[in-house]
């Protein structure tokens, strides 16, 4: 038998105390006469009264006695933890949890939630005895573990908090807490706590409350959260800049769109500068009402093509993370679409199947400040052009190509062109099958193979419909939204029954079901199949208003599909981007801090380089720089919008979790987390209370001594 | 002194010479047969002049002052005041409860005996008339009051043989000495007073009312007064021989309380009626109680004996 406080068993000492006063005052009755006992009488009667209440209050002591010496027996500890009810013995197995997303920034009274947050992690850490173990989370998006397993290596762990950086992300409370649930949930013979340090932002506790029920997680684990920071500080933030056009050409006016915040109890004049390139462009003062958003557009023309860093800034306030925001825009020059027409037959008309798309692509015939300059050429006006020059090769109901046409365009295919073929009339399906994808191999023209026609475009008395539209794909994405029309109303007369490969993508198909437009990802490039024709033989599509902005979409998708674009992403996520190995040369990522890293690539198949950024925690402008081509890509990261709210969440709402308030002056976390994890051990109180009520009952029975000299 | 030393063992002959000088007088008129020390209330002749008073019917005829009358043709009679000796009557307790020892040498009987002897003596050396009567739950014997010394070795022998035992039954004594006692005196009652006190207050009072002087020696044990007891004990009553056990030590502040109480209701209540109330602690010597006691009449005598 061991005893945790051994020095209370002095406390045995104390049973000398009633044991003397016992036999002490414990006599055999002496005989007494006396004069009277009349007197004696009325005092018995009275005092027998008064007895009365005292043997009731002994009797109370007497049990009360009796429950604590149970009490102290059974070791009882008062706490609201689950530790603390644990075995006393038993080793702590605990995570903490830091806090380290975008908010902890903030900085009050110059102090900074972050620095704080890291000491009182270090002072947990510092807690862990030979036999405890623990690990170390980071709570940010994505959160991590900084050790997948319980360690007992207390430096190591205190290494990695010391270490440990702010990070532009938003708080993604379940990404680490739920790992270290997992971690410790196994543990049978182990008091077990997540020692959670975070700002308390209600931003990230109310998704986290919505999505998951922590009361129900397992009652063992002990949920402990050190709040940082008393009260929300204010604050301003730029959060949002887009630019909402689907391609930003060279010379065209851009309207860059931006949203400022003002999260404080008065309203503030804020002033925005607008930066492309580092180059300040534009800048304003804005009043943003208390506690509102307010959006704001900047028209802005790009002068350079490529990879364009806009940012939008505003004044420093406490939380100064957020006062800029970049984003990574791809700028265009006017993309070059070569049109091939079917050749005009001798003595007939010229042919204008092609009039439609030139018409929805160039209106104007204009040969700049257009998204699009179009270029139409039959079959047999190809072989001296350069399919390299276009950014996307249209096919219109072709008879026959030339062998050499046909090698150029699997190579320009496959190195990242883009192919739209419209069928018609002159389409012969045994040719199509056999030149454009039987012979040319693995560098096949067509996403699928043509069978027969279906329909009567000269009877036109059976008309089928586009169904199935892909919304999702973004040639049919702009349809989502029903003012901007319907495809499916267009009538369809004529069309090819066609087999998509089997990495192809079906983007619509017919009424009955057959395949519509049907896409395939060769190599680099892209290869889209119309059924039918682009001009109104077959179908009325190309009068309907759905026609031109079908065209344009698709045309910009396929077109910055194959840039290796990679949007705004969120801190902390690691970015794949996918280049042609010939473009790649020596790479290297610039980094925000203008740091430069080599990035880790491998080889796919086909030419094809796949590349993954994982240094994404600082906000900013990334660049993916080729030393033969420069700039290849970029993309930008922003900490979420979200993380500017510093609201703080009541603390009712949070069930499990216990606060563990930092009060200076008071006791430190250290201690506090000690009460908490080992409870208030109530047998040293219990026999306090025993010897107290001990001497009470013995004082109460038979009076002190002292008195009795009277 | 010697032959009196030999008379009683409760008379102390050393005791007797320091009160020698003592005299014991009353504090309001007695009547009396012989001439002494004391106020007689019989206005009468050949004695000292005291005051004119306007006749009323039944007085004398040979009281008027015919001088006055011849003068002032009003009837005044001369009235004169007499000297004449007092009757004392040592009224003892003899009750079961004045047998109590405790831890002195003396029993509250004797320690009593000893100071009624005393005064008996002093009273008798200045020829006044002393008589006993003893009483415990009645009287039990009366001695009628006569002067001269022989009578004392009466007294003291009453005294000594005289057993305590029974019962107090202090208002019917005093009712039945009342009855006996018709001549005014000065009433000097030794006892415990272990009776219901409102009665003994009463009788008190009544005894009083018939123009008797009432000194009263409240006797109590040292004992009795402060309860030295502690631990759980078995009383046995002197009087009625009942028992009782209980824890001395618990009882003690009540006892202390009450006794105080009886102390101080005695006190008051029959000083507020003009009786004498003297408490005799037998822990203390004779002499100072008896010593208070003259003291205490020297104070009336100064105020002008009233």
């Amino acid at each position: 038998m061991t005893f945790i406080s051994p020095w209370f068993l002095l406390g045995l000492l104390g049973i000398a105390i009633p044991v003397y006063l016992h036999l002490y005052y414990r006599k055999t009755p002496v005989q007494k006469e006396f004069p009277s006992l009349r007197l004696i009488k009325l005092s018995v009667e009275f005092v027998a009264r008064r007895k009365k209440i005292r043997n009731i209050i002994l009797m109370t002591l007497r049990i009360l006695t009796v429950v604590l010496v149970v009490m102290a027996m059974a070791r009882p500890f008062l706490g609201s933890s689950a530790s603390a009810a644990a075995d006393a013995q038993a080793p702590s197995a605990f995570v903490v949890l830091l806090d380290n997303s975008m908010s902890m920034s903030s900085v009050d009274k110059g102090i900074s939630a972050f620095n704080s947050a890291r000491s009182k992690a270090l002072e947990l850490i510092d807690q862990m005895t030979e036999n405890d173990r623990a690990t170390v989370g980071f709570v940010n998006e994505p959160g991590r573990l900084g050790y997948s397993q319980l360690t007992w290596d207390k430096e190591a762990l205190k290494k990695i908090i010391s270490d440990s950086k702010i990070s532009a992300g938003g708080t993604d409370l379940a990404s680490s807490l739920l790992p270290a649930l997992k971690l410790l949930s196994p543990l049978k013979t182990h008091k077990k706590a997540v020692f959670l340090i975070t700002d308390m932002t209600e931003s990230s506790w109310r998704p986290f409350l919505e999505r998951y029920d922590i009361a129900e997680t397992d009652k063992s684990i002990d949920l402990i959260v050190v709040p940082m920071g008393a009260q929300a500080v204010d604050n301003t933030a730029v959060t949002d800049l887009r630019v909402e056009s689907p391609i930003v050409m060279t010379g065209k006016k851009t309207l860059v769109k931006a949203q400022i915040a003002n999260y404080s109890k008065q309203a503030k004049k804020i002033r925005a500068v607008f930066a492309i390139n580092g180059e300040r462009k534009s800048e304003r003062d804005l009043e943003v009402e208390a506690n509102s958003e307010k959006e704001t557009d900047f028209e802005v023309v790009f002068a350079q093509s490529g990879m364009n860093r806009i940012a939008l800034s505003i004044n420093s306030d406490a939380l100064p993370a957020d006062n800029e925001r970049h984003a990574a825009l791809r700028v265009f020059d006017p993309c070059k679409i070569l049109i091939v027409k079917p050749e005009n037959v001798p003595g007939a008309p010229e042919n204008k199947e092609d009039l439609f798309v030139k018409f929805a692509l160039n209106p104007l015939a204009k040969s700049k400040d257009n998204s699009f300059i179009t270029e139409s050429r039959s079959a047999n006006e190809l072989n001296n052009v350069d399919f390299k020059r276009y950014a996307a090769l249209i096919l219109i109901n072709q008879r026959h190509l030339s062998a050499d046409v046909l090698k150029r365009l699997s190579e320009y295919l496959m190195g990242g062109g883009n192919l739209i073929t419209f069928l018609g009339d002159r389409t012969e399906p045994e040719w199509y099958n056999e030149n454009l994808t039987d012979n040319l191999g693995s560098s096949y023209l067509l996403p699928a193979r043509l069978f027969k026609r279906v329909g009567n475009a000269v009877s036109k008395s059976v008309y089928y419909r586009l169904t199935d539209l892909d919304l999702g794909h973004p040639a049919f994405n702009i349809f989502e939204k029903e003012e901007n029309g319907d495809p499916s109303r267009a009538r369809i007369y004529e069309f090819f029954q066609v087999k998509p490969n089997s990495s192809a993508i079906v983007l619509c198909r017919m009424s009955h079901g057959f395949p519509g437009i049907v896409e395939e990802k060769r190599g680099a490039g892209k290869s889209l199949l119309v059924t039918f024709s682009a001009d109104t033989k077959w179908t009325n599509w190309p009068v309907r208003p759905t026609w031109l902005p079908f065209l344009h979409q698709t045309l910009i998708s396929m077109i910055t599909s194959k840039e290796a674009t990679v949007k705004n992403i969120k801190s902390g996520m690691p970015v794949s981007i996918t280049l042609m190995q010939k473009d790649a040369g020596k790479l290297k990522i610039v980094l925000p801090d203008e740091t430069e890293i080599s990035p880790s690539s491998n080889n796919g198949h086909k030419g094809v380089l796949h590349l993954t950024v994982t240094n994404t925690e600082q906000a900013g402008y990334y660049e993916i720089v080729s030393d033969r081509l420069g700039v290849l890509t970029a993309f930008a990261v922003n900490p979420p919008a979200a993380e500017s709210r510093l609201e703080k969440i009541n603390m009712r709402e949070i069930p499990r979790f216990i606060p563990l308030k930092d009060e200076p002056g008071k006791r430190t976390v250290k201690d506090k987390v000690s009460v908490l994890r080992n409870g208030y051990d109530l047998s040293g109180i219990s026999l306090i209370m025993l010897v107290l009520l001990a001497i009470a009952e013995n004082f109460l029975a038979n009076k002190p001594a002292k008195k009795r000299t009277e | 002194m010697s032959k009196s030393g030999s008379i009683s063992k409760y008379l102390d002959p050393e005791l007797l010479a320091k009160l020698s000088a003592m005299e014991v007088k009353s504090r309001a008129a007695v009547e009396g047969m012989i001439e002494g020390l004391h106020k007689s209330p019989v206005k009468g002749f050949n004695v000292e002049f005291s005051e004119y008073r306007q006749y009323v019917p039944g007085d004398s005829l040979r009281d008027i002052d015919w001088k006055v009358y011849a003068r002032t043709d009003k009837y005044y009679i001369k009235e004169h005041e007499e000297e004449t000796n007092l009757s004392g009557y040592v009224i003892m307790d003899t009750s079961g409860s004045m047998s109590y020892k405790g831890s002195g040498k003396t029993s509250k009987l004797d320690y009593a005996a000893t100071l009624a002897a005393s005064l008996s003596y002093l009273m008798l050396r200045q020829q006044d008339s002393v008589g006993l009567v003893t009483f415990a739950e009645g009287v039990r014997r009366i001695i009628r009051p006569k002067t001269g010394m022989p009578h004392l070795k009466v007294i003291c022998n009453e005294l000594e043989m005289t057993k305590p035992e029974n019962t107090t039954s202090i208002g019917e004594s005093l009712d039945a000495v009342g009855q006996i006692m018709r001549k005014r005196g000065v009433f000097i009652i030794f006892s415990d007073l272990m009776d219901n006190a409102e009665l003994v207050i009463s009788k008190l009072r009544q005894l009083k009312k018939r123009r008797h002087e009432i000194v009263l020696y409240h006797v109590l044990d040292r004992d009795e007064i402060s309860f030295p007891f502690d631990d759980t004990t078995v009383f046995k009553d002197l009087e009625d021989k009942s028992e009782i056990i209980t824890d001395a030590f618990t009882l003690k502040h009540e006892y202390l309380r009450r006794i105080r109480h009886m102390v101080n209701t005695y006190k008051s209540a029959l000083r507020k009626s003009g009786i004498d109330y003297l408490l005799a602690d037998t822990s203390i010597s004779p002499e100072i109680n008896l010593r208070s006691f003259f003291t205490r009449r020297q104070s009336y005598n100064l105020w002008g004996d009233r």
